[in-house]
């Protein structure tokens, strides 16, 4: 469990990365909005409305899951051996997630340059 | 003043380039401690209210070029942080212009009765957002631990064996019921917090999370509540990971 809160004595960078990744979407997709005023298209964030979802929905996917479900080790529970949960893990990576990955990658590395660019000249 | 206004052009004539960042309403009664806060564009120093009736909004002169940049998105933030500390906010959502303070003026006063009742409403209280998700590992193991047909067509396709429609099969079966416990999974939490809680928002949840909810808490109460969810994250121990941010600005109950 993490949490972080800025409030009231570390309000000046209560936003740490991991933290400000967490809430950009309350950020950016939610608050206040005045009609009659100008509502920036800002590059970055239209990508961010991407349902980033794992869409569970092609026979491919079935059958990475299937595929998954073979390679478990299931007398050995969850303490089984780390080489399993590699295999595993790449599987889903690869494979559960074959059909938003693109999105996936493509939101979350624009996002991550848009957030780069500025570091250095930052601080 | 004639002297400086353009001539208006022939034709429709342009918009005037917007040139207020907006980052929140509060009461015109707020302290608005604006001094040492960094505006959006990296100006320290230049953030203002703009004060209509009982509401005050406040700006900064708007940056050349908007972009979500981690300085400005924190920028925003710390703005909003600051002011909630003092009284309630209503958080504008990143990226939005007005023209001038006259426009600004107008806003304010177009919705003042419902502005001013949000703030009322919001007043004392703060959003909490959690997000937590469950390795899928365990997900997968509990799915074949627990259902006959899983455990059957995965005994049957294991070492190429079975046909494909097994195959198929199995997949589809565990993609249903991974579906459904991180549905159940979302509805316990929140059901557990929200007693807790004077309003909730739930969100889509994304990539690996089970839950992505807000919940806008009291802040007389938000000790007691952000103990529960640590209480709670511990319960359900190892293989989970919950993550709460708050107390944050109520973003999901101002629209």
């Amino acid at each position: 469990m993490t949490q972080t809160g800025g409030l009231p004595a570390t309000a000046s960078t209560g936003s740490g990365t991991g933290s400000l990744f967490d809430i950009l979407e309350l950020i950016l997709d939610r608050g206040l909005v005045i009609d009659v005023f100008i509502r920036v298209s800002l590059v970055g964030i239209e990508i961010l409305k991407i349902d980033i979802r794992i869409v569970i929905a092609s026979v491919d996917t079935y059958l990475r899951f299937a595929e998954a479900c073979n390679r478990l080790d299931l007398e050995s529970g969850r303490k089984a051996p780390d080489k399993l949960s590699d295999i595993v893990g790449n599987i889903v990576e690869g494979g559960a997630r074959g059909k938003t990955e693109g999105a996936i990658s493509g939101a979350l590395g624009a996002i991550s340059d848009v957030f780069d660019r500025d570091d250095d000249e930052d601080k | 003043m004639s002297n400086t206004s353009p001539a208006p052009a022939p034709g429709p004539s342009p918009a005037p380039a917007p040139s207020l960042y907006i980052y929140a309403i509060t009461g015109s009664d707020h302290p608005l401690r604006l001094e040492g806060l960094r505006a959006v564009g990296g100006v320290s120093g230049a953030l203002r209210a703009v004060t209509g009736g009982p509401l005050a909004c406040v700006v900064s002169p708007a940056p050349p070029e908007l972009r979500p940049k981690r300085r400005d998105l924190a920028a925003h933030q710390e703005v909003q942080e600051r002011l909630m500390a003092d009284g309630a906010v209503l958080p504008m959502r990143f990226g939005m212009l007005a023209p001038d303070d006259a426009a600004v003026v107008a806003a304010l006063d177009g919705r003042r009765t419902e502005y001013v009742g949000r703030l009322e409403e919001l007043h004392a209280t703060a959003e909490f957002n959690l997000k937590a998700a469950r390795s899928q590992d365990d997900l997968l193991r509990e799915v074949l631990t627990e259902s006959d047909d899983a455990r059957r067509l995965n005994e049957r396709t294991r070492d190429g064996g079975g046909t494909y429609a097994d195959r198929v099969a199995l997949g589809e079966l565990v993609a249903r019921q991974l579906d459904v416990r991180r549905g159940l999974l979302a509805d316990q939490v929140v059901g557990r917090l929200a007693e807790m809680a004077r309003g909730k928002v739930v969100a889509s949840p994304a990539g690996e999370d089970f839950l992505n909810a807000s919940f806008l808490v009291e802040r007389g109460r938000a000790e007691e509540f952000s103990r529960a969810a640590r209480q709670l994250a511990q319960g359900y121990g190892e293989g989970y990971d919950f993550r709460l941010r708050g107390p944050l600005p109520p973003y999901s109950f101002v629209a």
